[in-house]
C-alpha cells in the first residue's frame, strides 16, 4: 500500500502535540466561518498565509488557511477525512502539498494527491479546485528539486482531463541561469518570501478572479465614440 | 464599436496565437494556423503565454480602473462640493467625513461589533477575543474590559437607559451586565444549541430577542431570565434579530436568503421577504423621519407614491442593501455599489442617509431618496464588520476584521 495515500496523522516528533491543537483550531473554524475559498496543505501555503500578498490578493476574498508547516500527502488527507471539511461550501479550493514527502518516490506522492482531490471531490462535488504545482528548493540542484518537477509533470498528465480541476504552474522563475535559488525568493532555499509569493502566486490571484467574474455582467470599459 | 489592428499588432496577435495552440498541444491546428497565417521560423520567447496574460490582464486592469474612477469621483467630489464646517454643519445632514478623530486598538481578534450607549459618551465594542470593551468616544479613552464569555461575542446592545448591556456569544450563552455600577455579570442565560448570533432588547427593556445558528429565535425574560417564547421558521443560520421602534415587530435575517418579519407577541411568521441572492447578514428598522425620503425612492413618476411603513432595511452578501416596506412586504428600492459583503447597516437618524458597512473595506453613505451612494469611506485595512450612527451627537463608530475601532466625526 502506498503511505502516501494512508491518512494519518503527522508524527509528534517534538512531543507538544502542536500539529493536533492546529487541527482541532482548524476544525472550530470551519464550523464559524463560511469561507469562500479553502487553501490547504503545507508549509509553502502556511507561508502565504504570513505576506502581504495574502492580505492584499486572497483575504479579500474570504479566505480560510488550512496549512500546516511540514505536513505531507497523507497527513492532509487524514486531516480532510476527519472533519475539516464538513462544515464549509467554497467555491474554490487550493492544494499545495508533496513537497515534504521527501522519503516518497515522485509516483507514490502524486497517487497521494490524486486521492486527495478524489476526496475532496466526494464532499464537494461543485468545488474549483486548483493545484498550483510544486515549487523547486534547495540552493543548488538536487534530488528533491529533480523529484518535485517530476511529480509536476506526472500530476499535469493525470488531472489535465478532470473537470474543474486547474493545475496552474507557479515554479517558474526561481532557478537563475547559474541553477541557484536566490535567498531572497526563498531565504531558507524552502519557503517563499514575500515578493516571491507576489512572483508564485500571482496566476493564482489571477484564476480566482476569473473564477469570480464568470457569471457576472461584462463591463465594457472601452466605450466607442 | 470597430477595432482595428495594426499590421504590426495582427502579427503579435498571430504569434501569440501560434505560441497559445503550440504549448497547449493543438498540433494540427497549429500547422494549419501557420500555413493560412504565412507564418515561418522558430517562435520567439517573449510571445510565450502572451495570449493568456492579454487575456486575464483585462479582468485585473477592469478592477483597476472602476476602484480608481470611484476615488477620482469621489475626490473630485469633496473638492468641488467641499464639507461645510463644523459651526455649519446640522444635525439632519451631518455625515462622517475623513479621516477618523480616533483610532482605537486593544482587541487582540475581528471587531464583531460595535454600539453607542445611549446616554453617556461611551461606546462599546464586542470581538472574536471574546471580550467587549468599553471606550469613551469624545476623548478617546479607553475604559475597561467585560470578561466572562469563552468564544467570540458576536452581538451586544443597550437597554434604552444604558443601564443593561446584554451580550451573545459563540459560547452558545447569553449574557446580562450590569451598567450602572458594576459592570458584571448579573446573569447567564442558557437555551439555544448552537453559536448565538444577535441580541436585541425591546424598547421597554424587560425583554431580550436572541438569534442562533440553531435556526430559532428565543425570547427571554430580563427579570427572571427564563425562556419565554421560541420563534421558529427560518431554515437556515439566523444572523441578526432586531426589534422594531413601537416593540411590536421582529426583523430578523439568515443564511436561508430571507428576511423575516414576525409579531412579537404570539411568535407567529407574518412575512418572509425574499429578494436578496446571498446570505443576509443584517436588518435595520428604518426612523420615522426615514419616511419622506423612502417614499421619494420609491416613486419613482408616481409622484403620489404613499407608503407608510414601517419600512426596514437589509443588507446581503449579494453586495446590494435593500429598503423594504414591512407591512406590504414589497421591495421599494435596492443599493448597489459595495464591491463585497454587506455587514453592517445603520440609519441617519435624521432619515435622509443610510450607512453601511462592507468587506470592501468601505463605509457607505447613501442618499435614500436618490438610492445613490453619497460618500465612500474607505475606513479599515480589512473588512468593515459594523457601525452605529450616535443618536444625536455627530459621530459614526466602526469596527472590522483589522482588529480597531474608528470614531468619525460627522459634519
Amino acid at each position: 500500500m502506498n503511505p502516501c495515500s494512508i491518512p494519518t496523522p503527522q508524527q509528534d516528533m517534538e512531543g507538544d502535540g502542536r500539529w493536533n491543537s492546529i487541527h482541532n483550531r482548524f476544525l472550530s473554524d470551519a464550523k464559524g466561518k463560511d469561507a469562500d475559498v479553502i487553501f490547504i496543505g503545507d508549509s509553502i501555503l502556511q507561508a502565504l498565509e504570513h505576506t502581504e500578498v495574502w492580505n492584499q490578493w486572497f483575504a479579500p476574498l474570504h479566505c480560510l488557511n488550512f496549512s500546516i508547516h511540514k505536513d505531507q500527502t497523507q497527513n492532509v488527507l487524514g486531516r480532510i477525512k476527519n472533519g475539516e471539511w464538513d462544515h464549509v461550501d467554497p467555491k474554490v479550493i487550493v492544494v499545495h502539498v508533496g513537497t515534504n514527502n521527501v522519503e516518497n518516490t515522485a509516483e507514490e506522492i502524486c497517487e497521494g494527491i490524486i486521492e486527495i482531490i478524489k476526496t475532496i471531490r466526494e464532499k464537494h462535488p461543485s468545488a474549483y479546485i486548483v493545484l498550483p504545482s510544486l515549487l523547486p528548493r534547495g540552493q543548488y540542484p538536487n534530488g528533491l528539486r529533480d523529484k518535485n518537477s517530476k511529480i509536476n509533470r506526472l500530476l499535469h498528465e493525470k488531472v489535465s482531463n478532470i473537470n474543474k480541476v486547474e493545475m496552474v504552474l507557479i515554479d517558474k522563475g526561481f532557478v537563475q541561469s547559474d541553477g541557484t535559488i536566490s535567498h531572497h525568493d526563498m531565504h531558507d532555499y524552502l519557503l517563499p518570501s514575500n515578493a516571491a509569493c507576489r512572483k508564485a502566486f500571482e496566476p493564482i490571484y489571477d484564476l480566482l478572479q476569473q473564477i469570480w467574474s464568470e457569471g457576472e455582467p461584462e463591463k465594457d470599459l472601452t466605450p466607442s465614440e | 464599436m470597430k477595432m482595428v489592428l495594426s499590421q504590426r499588432q495582427r502579427e503579435e496577435l498571430n504569434k501569440a496565437i501560434a505560441d497559445y495552440l503550440g504549448s497547449n498541444g493543438y498540433n494540427d491546428a497549429l500547422e494549419a494556423f501557420k500555413k493560412e497565417a504565412d507564418m515561418t521560423g522558430e517562435m520567439d520567447r517573449k510571445f510565450g503565454g502572451l495570449l493568456e496574460k492579454k487575456w486575464t490582464s483585462v479582468i485585473r486592469l477592469q478592477k483597476k480602473v472602476m476602484e480608481l474612477e470611484s476615488k477620482l469621483s469621489e475626490a473630485q467630489k469633496e473638492f468641488i462640493e467641499g464639507a461645510p464646517t463644523r459651526a455649519k454643519r446640522t444635525p439632519t445632514e451631518w455625515i462622517p467625513r475623513p479621516p477618523e478623530k480616533f483610532c482605537l486598538t486593544g482587541h487582540r481578534a475581528t471587531i464583531t461589533k460595535v454600539i453607542f450607549h445611549p446616554v453617556f459618551s461611551l461606546m462599546v465594542s464586542s470581538s472574536e477575543d471574546a471580550t467587549i470593551k468599553v471606550w469613551d468616544f469624545e476623548s478617546g479613552e479607553y475604559e475597561r474590559t467585560l470578561k466572562g464569555h469563552t468564544d467570540s461575542v458576536q452581538d451586544i446592545a443597550f437597554d434604552h437607559h444604558g443601564k443593561l448591556l446584554v451580550s451573545c456569544s459563540a459560547d452558545m450563552s447569553i449574557k446580562l451586565w450590569d451598567f450602572n455600577q458594576t459592570f458584571e455579570c448579573i446573569k447567564t442565560m442558557h437555551g439555544h444549541d448552537h453559536n448565538v448570533s444577535s441580541v436585541a432588547f425591546s424598547p421597554s427593556g424587560d425583554i431580550v430577542y436572541s438569534a442562533s445558528r440553531d435556526k430559532t429565535i428565543k425570547a427571554w425574560e430580563v427579570a427572571t431570565g427564563y425562556c419565554i417564547k421560541t420563534y421558529k421558521g427560518h431554515r437556515e443560520w439566523v444572523r441578526m434579530v432586531r426589534v422594531s421602534p413601537d416593540g411590536t415587530l421582529l426583523a430578523s435575517c439568515s443564511n436561508d436568503q430571507t428576511v423575516r418579519i414576525w409579531n412579537a407577541d404570539t411568535n407567529e411568521c407574518k412575512m418572509e421577504l425574499r429578494e436578496h441572492e446571498h446570505v443576509v447578514e443584517c436588518v435595520s428598522w428604518a426612523p420615522e423621519a426615514a419616511a419622506a425620503a423612502i417614499n421619494e425612492a420609491a416613486g419613482g413618476d408616481n409622484r403620489r407614491a404613499n407608503h407608510t411603513g414601517p419600512f426596514l432595511a437589509s443588507g446581503s452578501r449579494d453586495k446590494s442593501v435593500k429598503i423594504w416596506e414591512v407591512s406590504t412586504g414589497q421591495c421599494l428600492a435596492t443599493l448597489v455599489g459595495h464591491d463585497n459583503w454587506v455587514r453592517g447597516a445603520a440609519w441617519h437618524p435624521g432619515g435622509r442617509y443610510l450607512l453601511t458597512a462592507s468587506d470592501d473595506k468601505t463605509l457607505r453613505v447613501w442618499d435614500v431618496a436618490h438610492t445613490r451612494c453619497l460618500k465612500t469611506l474607505y475606513a479599515h485595512h480589512h473588512f468593515a464588520t459594523s457601525l452605529d450612527f450616535h443618536r444625536s451627537l455627530p459621530y459614526v463608530i466602526s469596527g472590522s476584521v483589522d482588529q480597531t475601532v474608528k470614531v468619525w466625526e460627522c459634519r
